[in-house]
């Protein structure tokens, strides 16, 4: 079967998180044939590619690297001397689709001296070096690795981990691919301990993000140490509320209806803005607790529900007081009327 | 990196889910003891506050995160018999002899984090800051609808 030109052909940015979207990704340009002669029934095209005999493989490659102006990198990868390994002959076929990847980037350049000596030196852990940090790399990153050739029990043993890794991040990939940059270490434990790092400094900056004032913390112990601080001060606020909560209904006598009919300020502060709020009316209670129920994680409309004229200064007021906190604002709003209900049914 | 966000997924529901997942945890509270209402402060305090507790995890997602699951499986076992898990160390494996893998500080600091987030003994540095940060989250929304619980109920 004649893939020729087809092979060549990538653009799809940095998807390859999966057989199937890499498939795609290589014949994206190329069109349907492809797809059609390699169809991605069982999981991938990788595994598909993996079927076809080493030569055409080779062949592939050696074909695609004459074709269009794109195939410039896999014609570095074609000038790569290949040794007869089907095992690599496999990978390289990998590879070609990693240097399509590095299109993207158009860092390409870099990849040839170092593939050659890599790939001969560590057949374990594929490493294409000199690529920026982009997210192209995270993306290249996850190329996976056909864990059917894996001879190295120490990358087994590792590679368990790794797929933890990538079953998180990489739905259908065993392993992580990881790129080690130009000039470090291809050993590899400490492309391991790179990733994992890497992992972890990618969390932390999530968390820095969510942690108020953290993002001009330097230094990874003291963000933690403010990440904790926070933890810490929000289950003080916890408890502090729940004091609250206990000293100001004294039975936790909560009726539903009416806790409910003050918290439909709350709920519906999404819609909120000065539409129609609901009243903590008794006979409404019943008709926005069934109502209620029905939408519960859904936002409920609050046109349906009548406008109090009375409602209107009093929010009014409120607002003022808090435009930070819409929803404060809209509690104190219901709070004038609330507390005569919860007095009525207490 | 940006690329991570793509995959760490920390939503939390939006704050009537935890209002509501709340206000039916306290009902539930009232309705199991009707007639004896504790007299104790302190008792009630803790209960609500586990109360609060529970209907987070529960709101948040309960078998969708790590520390949802442990928080209400420990308060279930705490219903019925006292038992604390011991913390089960996954790190403690072949890789330690690896010592530079494990950065002393930003350990010691995991550590303290373990003892704070529920379930967290059990977890790899990295699924922990995941858990953290979805946690961080569930706790400010819970936050919110105590305060404005609080502040509906407080009389003016």
């Amino acid at each position: 079967m004649d893939l020729s030109g087809r092979f060549g052909v990538r653009s799809g940015g940095g998807l390859l998180f999966r057989e199937e979207t890499a498939l795609e990704s290589l014949h994206l340009g190329g069109g349907d044939e492809f797809r059609q002669m390699v169809p991605p029934e069982n999981g991938g095209g990788f595994t598909a590619l993996l079927e076809l005999p080493p030569t055409q493989a080779v062949e592939l490659l050696h074909s695609s690297s004459s074709s269009s102006s794109q195939a410039t990198s896999l014609h570095t990868l074609g000038v790569l001397a290949f040794p007869s390994n089907s095992v690599l002959m496999e990978r390289a076929a990998r590879f070609s689709v990693i240097a399509t990847e590095n299109q993207q980037t158009g860092n390409v350049s870099g990849e040839t001296p170092t593939t050659t000596s890599s790939v001969p030196s560590n057949e374990h852990i594929k490493t294409e070096p000199a690529e920026t940090e982009t997210s192209d790399q995270a993306a290249v990153e996850k190329q996976n690795n056909r864990c059917g050739k894996r001879k190295d029990f120490d990358k087994k043993a590792k590679g368990s981990s790794k797929k933890n890794k990538s079953s998180e991040e990489n739905e259908k990939l065993p392993y992580v691919h990881v790129r080690a940059r130009r000039g470090q270490a291809t050993d590899s434990h400490s492309l391991a301990e790179r990733a994992r790092r890497e992992k972890i400094n990618a969390r932390m900056k999530l968390l820095q993000e969510l942690v108020p004032g953290c993002d001009k913390i330097q230094g990874t112990a003291l963000v933690l140490d403010e990440i904790i601080n926070h933890v810490q001060s929000l289950q003080r606020q916890v408890e502090m509320l729940s004091m609250r909560l206990a000293s100001v209904n004294p039975r936790i006598d909560f009726n539903l209806d009416t806790i409910l009919s003050s918290e439909n300020g709350s709920l519906m502060d999404g819609n909120f803005n000065g539409a129609a709020m609901q009243l903590a009316w008794p006979h409404q209670v019943m008709e926005t607790e069934q109502s209620y129920h029905h939408r519960q994680l859904q936002q409920p409309p609050p046109q349906q529900w009548p406008f109090d004229g009375l409602n209107q200064p009093v929010w009014g007021r409120e607002e003022d007081q808090d435009h930070g906190n819409d929803h404060n604002s809209l509690m104190v709003g219901s709070a004038s009327l609330h507390p005569n209900q919860v007095k009525m049914e207490l | 990196m940006a690329f991570a966000e793509n995959h760490i997924n920390t939503d939390v529901p939006e704050k009537d889910v935890f209002a509501l997942h709340f206000l039916q945890t306290l009902s539930n509270l009232s309705t199991q003891n009707p007639f004896s209402s504790p007299d104790k402060k302190s008792d009630r305090v803790k209960k609500i506050k586990k109360a609060a507790y529970v209907s987070m995890a529960r709101a948040a997602g309960c078998t969708d995160r790590l520390w949802s699951r442990a928080l209400l499986q420990r308060a279930a076992k705490r219903n019925n018999k006292i038992v604390r898990f011991p913390r089960r160390r996954k790190r403690v494996t072949w890789l330690r002899r690896r010592s530079n893998r494990r950065d002393p500080v930003e350990e010691a600091a995991a550590e303290r984090l373990r003892n704070l987030v529920p379930g967290g003994g059990e977890m790899k540095t990295s699924k922990l800051m995941e858990e953290t940060a979805h946690y961080i989250k569930c706790l400010s929304m819970q936050v919110k609808v105590m305060q404005c619980l609080v502040d509906g109920l407080s009389p003016k």
